[in-house]
């Protein structure tokens, strides 16, 4: 569910002739009549106007603000998709062909049935997969226990333990219906990449030089290289965000999470001990005092 | 009405993801109308809007997601074909 403050960009905070202003403003950049060639701005102006029935008045804000109207949303979205199938929607009759609806019905109220016969076992495989495959997808082959290939499409942002089912690929030993094959899933770690979550740890190495002053690095992800802005005065530690670069799932995509490391050079050069050794002097600089 | 739209349009008008609607298409959640162009209808961006409503507000995960749509699907061919065979 949408948060109708953020889609009409008024705090939680603000006052009803506030959230009415915003409303308005929104509400005539988007409506359908001034921008008839846009076709987002329809569904825009319904968004803003729904946002604003849910917190436009005291009582709808009060309601809203104790989580009413999450359920009210739901039953709108689950009653918006319904309406599309209702003429010839293709998601319902996709199932016209599977089974006929006069033998669906005949069958339905005259009591037919069939005797079930025993189903086929189910057969279980496991599947490797790398990281990079499991964060992108990737469509595989695997051979099965009947000598038969099959093709299995990987969605991006599958786990390790997910369990994939592939309907009648089991065993068809027995003339009843044919057992299910089922995948599971097993996503092998990656040498310096660390899932934790949606969001993905790796660690940098940057030289005393770029810590100091900044630099751009072309960093590694899996969705292949990005140039990474580091900031003046980064740790040994500290943590840049690459936004996108995570694991995809139903409601965002994670981020690429750099922990910095800051890497001396193996030999001291004298001229740099030199000038470290005169700059130490001057400024009082102590990590361990700081808080 | 909404007639086609490409999937950065379809991300705008649902303030869904790019890579989150591209994901419930390869998943084969969502059957663009035009499969060459993934172009999507109306029919397509309410069933991402439920697919995504399902995930995060009633916390379905991924594996049930298919079994809860082909349900849904399911129950509003049946329902269309009960109105047309018996409801006149």
């Amino acid at each position: 569910m949408k948060n109708p403050y953020k889609i009409l960009g008024v705090k939680e905070t603000a006052s009803l002739d506030e959230i009415k202003k915003a409303y308005r403003t929104l509400a005539k950049k988007h409506h359908p009549d001034l921008n008839p060639s846009n076709k987002t701005n329809e569904a825009k102006f319904k968004e803003i106007s729904h946002a604003y029935d849910q917190i436009g008045t005291n009582e709808a804000r009060t309601k809203f603000d104790q989580g009413e109207p999450g359920e009210e949303n739901s039953k709108q979205q689950w009653s918006s998709f319904y309406n599309t199938q209702q003429n010839a929607g293709r998601y319902a009759n996709s199932y016209a062909d599977q089974f006929g609806d006069d033998e669906f019905f005949e069958n339905l109220f005259h009591g037919a049935h069939q005797k079930r016969r025993a189903q086929n076992q189910d057969i279980n495989y496991l599947m490797d997969l790398t990281l990079e495959e499991a964060v992108l997808g990737v469509e595989k082959v695997i051979t099965l226990a009947n000598g038969k290939n099959l093709k299995v499409k990987i969605p991006p942002g599958i786990t390790s333990g997910t369990k994939l089912r592939f309907a009648g690929h089991g065993l068809t030993e027995n003339s009843g219906p044919p057992g299910n094959a089922y995948i599971m899933i097993n996503v092998l770690p990656k040498a310096g990449y660390i899932v934790q979550g949606h969001d993905i740890e790796t660690e940098l190495p940057i030289s005393f030089m770029e810590a100091l002053l900044g630099a751009e690095i072309e960093v590694p992800t899996l969705y292949g290289s990005v140039n990474l802005q580091i900031p003046p005065n980064v740790s040994t530690g500290s943590k840049l965000r690459i936004k996108g670069k995570g694991i995809i799932t139903n409601t965002d995509v994670g981020s690429q999470i750099v922990k910095i490391k800051v890497v001396l050079p193996k030999k001291s050069d004298p001229e740099l001990l030199k000038a470290i050794k005169s700059w130490n002097g001057k400024y009082d600089y102590n990590p361990r005092g700081e808080k | 009405m909404i007639s086609s739209l490409k999937i950065v349009e379809a991300a705008e008008n649902s303030g869904i993801d790019q890579n989150i609607i591209l994901k419930f298409i390869l998943n084969e959640w969502v059957v663009p109308l035009n499969k060459k162009e993934l172009t999507l209808d109306e029919e397509d961006i309410e069933r991402i809007k439920l697919i995504r409503e399902l995930g995060e507000e009633f916390g379905v995960n991924d594996e049930a997601i298919p079994i809860i749509l082909h349900l849904i699907d399911q129950l509003n061919h049946l329902h269309l074909s009960f109105k047309n065979n018996y409801c006149h």
